[in-house]
């Protein structure tokens, strides 16, 4: 204490003074942090977990990068350069079918011309395409990845598969396995199975193979055949094939090799080297997904750091306050505003630098575990060392230090602020709610947010403007906490005092005390129950519009459709919906396939189909013009996107195929509604010629008159078991099957928000902790005129409850509007659902008071175990 | 006040002990810390405080009149020895019986933070029955409020109340349950003369009137004086009786211990100081 008093006397100035002091400020910092460590270990974890998850995110994104990087790089390092169709049509829009773009087939007749190009060691054609395995019970294999078929390369290098088992095949139908593949499906070599390309062929596995020394690529399943069985299945037509692979001679460059390649090839052809096609195929494989996935997860990060701000600040508001009376001492002495602020903020960057430092350990040890843990439930990522870059230990640590200084620096000017008179004065919470400015910006920051948000949503639609708007409507929920908190505590809390007399009358009465602390404390947990409530709306709106979709277009009365992952499956054969129509129950079967072409130069997805027997299995709504004569020249579009490019029936409308053909096709019908039917219906007949590897994604089948859905059901089954026992659905069964995406998609939010709600749940254990400290005198005063333990106990929790219900609710309302808002502005054209699902927002409400009766726990304890002596005698 | 004392029912003198004493501590030791450092706060005391009587324990800063206090009311325990409330010894019963004991047979007066800042006047008055879910009795509530004067203030929150207005407030809660005795630990502490002048009145009638037991902690003879006797302690130790005191005899006996004081006997008993 003298050393402040004398350095606060100093005129300022004085270089060993100023230093002096600065020791000082540190000193009575670190006193402080030494004495109410208990205090701030609600802030060191928070900042602990917020750090770690967002380094660990880092770490293991690197790592992932870099493993499948040099896996690439290693399983390609013997092809130096390939060669492949120029022309590349990729489809946008919504919709089902490859997302990647579609190149015409290289004629194989190219390799013979190439292997004469000096420097040219090996060529090879590979062909490429869908192959479903059919595992040894009969069902499709499941798999999160493309389920890939091709030509087995024998020539050395340009595999990058090797055989570990077995041979290469030779025969026909023989074909090799990756050995992931291999053991998820039980297949063994020896074994005959079905490979759908998608029409079922019968197969024999000969040989076993990993994908450089993994035992496969990501997820992908592969299935190595001859090439004459690889032409036949996977290529439109004998003689072509996906690619050409070509290897360089000792001493000849990739650069070199690929130039003098180039020069050989004819028009619409083109030749690039090892390392781009590796890169290629690298990032649409796994760049993308890890992108995704490491953005979505940086983003939960940030929303547990934000929640952990809220939290961290208020720790330090309460501590500030609680010591007016010390840091009034200090002014009083002579220590200046700077040195108090000093001091508060010394005891900030102590745990701020402890818990980064710990979260960045934490986040690299997350990284190796869940680098242990992904195989082991069945994500087979390649091994590799640990990736530790500077940029995944600076980011955390920054943004860590940020988070803790930034919180605690409001506090700390307050505390600077201190009037040195306070030391005289009764120390006494805040109780001031919302002031009139307060009530005053934060209802107009809500009334400006609310507007745009709404303004974004249904006129429009216009995303940004929304988006803008809900952060302004959240910001305005943060700022009229305050106000607020008073009425919705008094509201909220009228149960409480009412069931639990005098206990929960107390209890309501102390989350009332001060208006403020209660707000931020609740906002912390509202932050995480809005997001939680978005996605909630977003997820049950989505499984509204899709139910919505299939009810009104779906008129048949069973489904089969294809595995929806991705790019993954092989799709439904062709032939399936002609065999079913054979059955003496079906009326009427259709199959929907997929293709690609370039309408007026902007890629779209084409529905390959017969367009007559459509109209009859989907409600396709009022069509003008006829579906039944489209014939080899004419198409049709859906109302909604005829309009917008301008097309009407009767139009004539160029595409271009990613074989490079430009063919000029009419209009022959336009169509109300697109639903199931997709934006553009061309006839098989007209897609065939441009055709790669046909596949559809859906087969439509209406019975005949008399048969039971029963009946019907079990004869289609029955039939499609040579196709790899496809799901036989009806119309609900079909939507709820389309709709399970979402529901992984939803848990995995959830799991991933249950890191922020733990903090925010953290924040109200702290403030109560803190709390209770600060009303040592009052419960040992209730002690001692008969409160029991358990009624003590009960207080504290039904406080924690109050303001848990008070931040869940705030959430919940605030999430529901956002996301309703979130599914007007992204519904372009206006045939969303929206949906509020009253369970599941029933049950967020339920967990987060039961999160806020577990968060009151432990202080409701340390309440208890009080000494009543000691807390009557405290000063 | 005719009023108050006729409905005097329930548990008052008759239900104390055959001796008469409502409250009473037999061979009482507290000892605080171990060996060397080990602090006798109370060193064998025996006493009784009769029904319906005010009793005030005095004596020097640490001499354990304040532990004793805590430990005959069943806030603190006893090192050896035992302590009475009527016929119930506290020593038997553990945290939630004397916690039960406390709201229902025990009136307190603090000296300061006796009431619950964000509980009203009222509420704060039927505190201890709330706890315990029993029904106010509204008539004795509602002389209760008349003889403490507070009628007035039932609405407000202690924060608006004076220092005099809130020790009156926790008189009347004491009160409130008809408890058997009433410990007050220097509840005229923070007091003005005047204020703290109508708090011990209000202690005196709530014995005279209303036939309540009253046991109040303080080392100012002024209010000893309002106690129908006193009882002095020092070092631990019961050392004088006094009855019908004034203030002036308290005061000359009080001198006593300050004389002995100086004679080189330190005040014991560390961290029992009221």
């Amino acid at each position: 204490m003298n050393s402040p008093t004398r350095a606060g006397g100093t005129p300022a100035g004085s270089r060993s003074a100023s230093t002096g002091a600065g020791r000082a400020s540190l000193r009575i910092g670190l006193a402080g942090l030494r004495a109410h460590k208990r205090r701030f270990a609600g802030t060191f974890v928070a900042v602990f977990l917020g750090v770690a998850f967002l380094a660990g995110t880092m770490v293991m994104g690197d790592t992932l990068r870099a493993s499948f990087g040099k896996l690439f790089a290693d399983a390609n390092s013997g092809t130096d350069t390939v060669v492949r169709g120029a022309d590349e049509v990729t489809a946008s829009g919504p919709g089902p079918g490859p997302g990647q773009g579609t190149r015409e087939p290289v004629p194989t007749g190219l390799v013979d011309a190439i292997r004469k190009v000096p420097g040219v060691a090996a060529v090879a054609p590979v062909i490429e395409g869908a192959g479903e395995l059919v595992k040894a019970d009969g069902k499709s294999l499941d798999t999160r990845g493309p389920t890939v078929a091709g030509n087995w390369i024998d020539e050395p290098g340009l595999n990058p598969y090797k055989l570990v088992e077995g041979h290469a095949p030779k025969a026909p139908g023989e074909i090799v396995v990756n050995r992931d593949a291999a053991r998820r499906g039980g297949l063994e070599i020896g074994d005959r199975t079905l490979l759908r390309t998608p029409d079922p062929v019968h197969v024999t596995v000969v040989g076993v193979a990993t994908f450089g020394n993994e035992d496969g690529e990501g997820q992908t399943t592969y299935a190595g055949m001859t090439r004459a069985d690889a032409e036949r299945y996977l290529m439109p037509k004998p003689g072509e094939a996906t690619t050409i692979k070509v290897r360089a001679g000792p001493g000849i460059s990739q650069q070199q090799l690929t130039e003098r390649v180039a020069k050989v090839l004819p028009a619409h052809y083109e030749a690039i080297t090892g390392t781009q096609a590796s890169d290629e195929t690298q990032e649409s494989t796994s760049g993308a997904f890890l992108d995704i996935f490491t953005t979505l997860l940086t983003v939960f990060a940030g929303i547990a750091l934000l929640v952990a701000t809220f939290s961290i600040h208020n720790t330090f508001a309460i501590v500030v306050a609680q010591r007016t009376r010390e840091n009034a001492l200090l002014r009083a002495l002579g220590a200046t505003r700077r040195q108090v602020l000093g001091s508060t903020m010394a005891e900030a960057a102590a745990v701020a630098v402890l818990a980064t430092a710990a979260g960045l350990l934490g986040g690299i040890g997350i990284a190796a575990g869940l680098q242990a843990l992904f195989p082991a439930v069945g994500f087979p990522f390649p091994k590799g060392a640990l990736q530790i870059h500077v940029l995944a230990l600076a980011v955390p640590l920054a943004v860590g230090l940020l988070v803790c200084l930034g919180s605690a620096a409001s506090p700390a000017v307050r505390a600077g602020r201190t009037a040195p008179v306070a030391a005289l004065r009764e120390s006494a919470t805040d109780t001031s709610g919302g002031s009139r400015r307060r009530a005053a910006i934060g209802l107009c920051t809500a009334v400006a947010g609310v507007a745009m948000t709404v303004g974004g949503a249904a006129a429009g639609p216009n995303l940004p403007l929304t988006a803008l708007g809900a952060v302004l409507t959240l910001a305005a929920f943060v700022v009229l906490g305050p106000v607020a908190s008073s009425v919705a505590v008094r509201v909220l809390g009228a149960p409480v005092g009412r069931l639990r007399g005098v206990t929960g009358s107390l209890a309501r009465r102390n989350a009332l005390r001060s208006p403020k602390r209660t707000a931020a404390t609740a906002t912390a947990l509202m932050i995480g129950v809005a997001v939680v409530s978005v996605f909630t709306v977003l997820g049950a709106s989505m499984k509204a519009t899709l139910n919505q979709t299939v009810d009104r277009s779906f008129a048949g009365d069973v489904a089969i459709s294809a595995q929806v992952y991705g790019a993954g499956g092989a799709g439904l054969s062709p032939q399936l919906a002609t065999t079913v129509a054979e059955l003496p129950e079906v009326q009427d079967s259709v199959g929907l396939g997929v293709g690609v072409a370039e309408v007026d130069g902007a890629g779209r997805r084409l529905t390959v189909t017969d367009p007559a027997a459509l109209s009859r299995l989907l409600d396709l709504g009022k069509v003008q013009g006829s579906l039944a004569h489209l014939g080899t020249t004419q198409i049709a579009v859906a109302k909604d996107e005829a309009d917008k490019r301008g097309l009407a029936a009767g139009s004539r409308v160029p595409l271009t195929f990613a074989d490079g053909t430009r063919v000029d096709f009419t209009v022959g019908a336009v169509y109300d509604q697109a639903g199931l039917a997709g934006n553009y219906l061309i006839s098989r007949a007209a897609w065939e010629p441009h055709r790669v590897q046909d596949k559809d994604t859906l087969v439509a089948i209406d019975f005949r008159d008399g048969v039971s859905t029963a009946q019907g059901k079990a004869a289609v089954t029955e039939a499609v078991t040579a196709f790899g026992s496809p799901d036989v659905q009806t119309k609900s069964e079909y939507a709820t099957s389309s709709a399970a995406g979402i529901d992984t998609f939803l848990t995995l939010i959830y799991a991933l928000l249950a890191l922020a709600v733990l903090i925010a749940l953290l924040g109200i254990a702290n403030t109560l902790t803190l709390a209770v400290h600060e009303r040592t005198r009052e419960l040992g005063l209730l002690r001692a005129v008969g409160q029991t333990r358990g009624q003590l106990r009960a207080m504290v929790r039904w406080e924690s409850v109050v303001v848990a219900a008070f931040g869940t609710a705030g959430g919940l309302g605030l999430g529901t509007f956002l996301g309703w808002a979130l599914v007007k502005a992204t519904d372009g054209s206006g045939t969303g659902a929206f949906a509020v699902p009253p369970l599941p927002l029933a049950v967020v409400l339920l967990v987060g008071v039961a999160a806020g009766m577990l968060a009151g726990w432990r202080p409701a304890r340390r309440a208890a175990r009080l000494d009543i002596l000691r807390a009557i005698a405290t000063e | 006040m005719s009023g108050l004392t006729a409905r005097h029912t329930g548990p008052g003198p008759a239900a104390g002990a055959e001796d008469g004493t409502a409250a009473r501590v037999v061979d009482a030791a507290k000892v605080y810390g171990t060996g060397d450092a080990a602090v006798r706060a109370l060193d064998g005391v025996t006493v009784g405080f009769p029904a319906g009587r005010f009793t005030a324990i005095m004596g020097p800063s640490g001499s354990g009149k304040s532990t004793l206090m805590h430990c005959a009311a069943g806030l603190d325990s006893l090192s050896s020895g035992s302590a009475w409330i009527g016929g119930t010894e506290l020593g038997t019963l553990g945290d939630r019986q004397l916690t039960l004991l406390r709201r229902e047979r025990i009136g307190f007066v603090f000296q300061a933070f006796n009431l619950v800042p964000t509980l009203t006047v009222a509420e704060n008055v039927t505190l201890p029955l709330d706890l315990a879910g029993r029904r106010p009795d509204a008539e004795w509530i509602d002389a209760l409020i008349d003889v403490v004067g507070l009628r007035d203030r039932l609405r407000h929150r202690p924060s608006e109340l004076s220092g005099g207005q809130q020790q009156r407030v926790a008189v009347a809660r004491a009160l409130a349950g008809r408890p058997e005795v009433v410990f007050a630990d220097e509840p005229t502490g923070n007091l003005d003369s005047r204020s703290g002048g109508e708090v011990l009145a209000l202690l005196g009638r709530a014995v005279h009137d209303m036939g309540r037991t009253v046991v109040m902690v303080t080392h100012d003879p002024v209010a000893a004086a309002h106690a129908d006797e006193v009882v002095f302690l020092a070092d631990g130790r019961l050392v004088d009786m006094m009855t019908a005191p004034t203030a002036g005899r308290v005061l000359d006996r009080m001198k006593a211990f300050d004389t002995k004081a100086f004679d080189g006997r330190p005040a014991g008993g560390g961290g029992t100081s009221s």
